[in-house]
């Protein structure tokens, strides 16, 4: 357990660190993935496939704020529409565009979750965004989880469906788009999805919020449990086809996962070096807060030994500050430790 | 002279000007009927503009069936029933936006509650260090 911590202090000296590093790295990892995966599952426009061109797109993402993450996604999907029939563009697009204007209403700095989650639904781990979301965010990114929903599932039935509107002639525009309209409103699957997903958000945010022990455990699994329970009834009352062994696995799955994200995030408030600049009448001010860390570096194991050898200072089961706070056992309370040069302990 | 006890407090203030506070202060500068009525005239504007491309994609799914039967469709009622179904839109629409938005102009004032008193704080520095 105790090595769980320090590596979880690791990872976060670690990134307050490296910040200016790791967050573009992730950033373009994230978008490789993603257009990869729109490839993968669409690629009907050859141009788009080139690796080069993946590349590049990804490596722009890695300085451009996080939004354009969701641009990109959305234009290379829409060029591949386009080359499998104009018509399934249009329609992609302009659903595109109503939902680009109920996320930006409610919650414009979620890109990342409405990218995270058509690739989580691609690793068959789809339930863990709700769940998370409503660990970390508020319910008004309800609204960045139905919009990746809904994109991961006009992908999916694109691309279902991409044989039969590529053999329907090019001449029967109307047809076509009636064909993917068709699919979209009929598809009871995403619609149970969605109000799956955002009941989950809603239980988890509150429950969460609730001053209880280990709220955020308690709140996970239930979700989970909520999350199951509204998709089951949901392939009851809609007649759809939702496998229950995929439904119970994924739940148990994201639960997992979730206690994951619990681990890192919770207490995530790591301080960093700060520079702020501020002027008054007299003087401007150039500050540099550089944070004091508090490192808990392994433990060095003391072996008390209750022998008589313990020079008289009291008895020599003596309890020690550090017995009780075994994070401070570097620290000297008493002055028993002291040395004369401190050249060693400067901690900078 | 540098009085460091102002200088530990205006950098924490900065810091939090230019982190978490600026957010709040965004919002916090508006009074709350405006900022309110601001997000409502937004809502009304995306609703508006969702519900023509609605409309547009309504048109051509079912385009055949119109260009067939525009000579025997009652115009009026269509009207209506489009209309009462924007108005159902924006009102659900503004509804949501509305609660939302309450939400988060009452939690950025208390987040900003600090703040000002720090600010208070930080002026009677000034007024006695004169």
């Amino acid at each position: 357990m105790t090595t769980l911590l320090e590596l979880k202090e690791y990872i976060k000296r670690f990134y307050s660190k490296y910040e200016v590093y790791v967050t573009p790295a992730l950033k373009t990892i994230m978008a490789l993935v993603m257009l990869m995966m729109i490839n993968g599952s669409l690629g009907f426009m050859s141009r788009l496939n080139n690796f080069a061109l993946v590349l590049i797109v990804a490596l722009m993402c890695s300085f451009l704020p996080t939004g354009f993450m969701i641009v990109f996604g959305a234009l290379y999907i829409l060029g591949h529409m386009y080359a499998l029939a104009m018509e399934a563009a249009i329609v992609v697009g302009c659903v595109f565009l109503i939902l680009l204007l109920l996320y930006f209403s409610f919650s414009p700095k979620d890109a990342l979750v409405v990218v995270l989650l058509p690739i989580c639904f691609v690793l068959k781990i789809p339930y863990i965004i709700p769940i998370a979301v409503g660990l970390l965010l508020t319910p008004a990114s309800i609204a960045s989880v139905a919009c990746g929903t809904v994109v991961y599932f006009i992908v999916h039935v694109v691309k279902e469906s991409s044989t039969s509107i590529g053999s329907m002639e090019a001449a029967e525009i109307m047809a076509r788009i009636r064909l993917v309209i068709d699919n979209l409103l009929n598809n009871k699957e995403m619609v149970v999805t969605i109000v799956a997903f955002s009941v989950t958000v809603i239980v988890v945010y509150i429950i969460r919020r609730l001053a209880i022990v280990k709220a955020w455990t308690i709140a996970a699994i239930a979700g989970g449990i909520v999350n199951a329970v509204v998709l089951l009834v949901g392939d009851l009352a809609a007649d759809i086809d939702i496998s229950i062994i995929g439904v119970i696995l994924g739940t148990i799955v994201s639960v997992l996962l979730a206690k994951v994200v619990e681990f890192f995030a919770f207490n995530l408030d790591y301080s960093r070096t700060e520079k702020v600049q501020f002027e008054d009448d007299e003087y401007y001010y150039y500050v540099k807060a550089v944070p004091k860390i508090t490192v808990s570096t392994p433990a060095r194991t003391v072996k008390r030994i209750n022998t008589r050898h313990s020079s008289g200072r009291g008895g020599s089961s003596r309890q020690r500050v550090q017995d009780y706070y075994p994070e401070e056992e570097n620290y000297d309370y008493f002055g028993e430790n002291e040395v004369e040069d401190y050249t060693d302990s400067d901690p900078r | 002279m540098v009085n460091e006890e102002r200088v530990i407090l205006m950098t924490r203030m900065a810091s939090y000007e230019a982190g978490e506070g600026k957010k709040n202060i965004k919002i916090g500068d508006y009074f709350r009927a405006d900022y309110l009525s601001k997000q409502l005239l937004k809502s009304l504007i995306f609703s508006t503009i969702s519900f023509v491309i609605g409309l547009v994609l309504y048109v051509l799914y079912n385009f055949d069936f119109l260009l067939e039967n525009v000579y025997k469709i009652d115009l009026l009622a269509l009207g209506k029933k489009m209309l009462t179904g924007y108005i159902v839109l924006v009102v659900v629409y503004g509804l949501i936006t509305y609660i939302v938005y309450a939400f988060r102009y009452r939690n950025a004032r208390k987040n900003l509650k600090t703040y000002y008193g720090n600010l208070k704080k930080l002026s009677s520095m000034y007024s006695e260090g004169r």
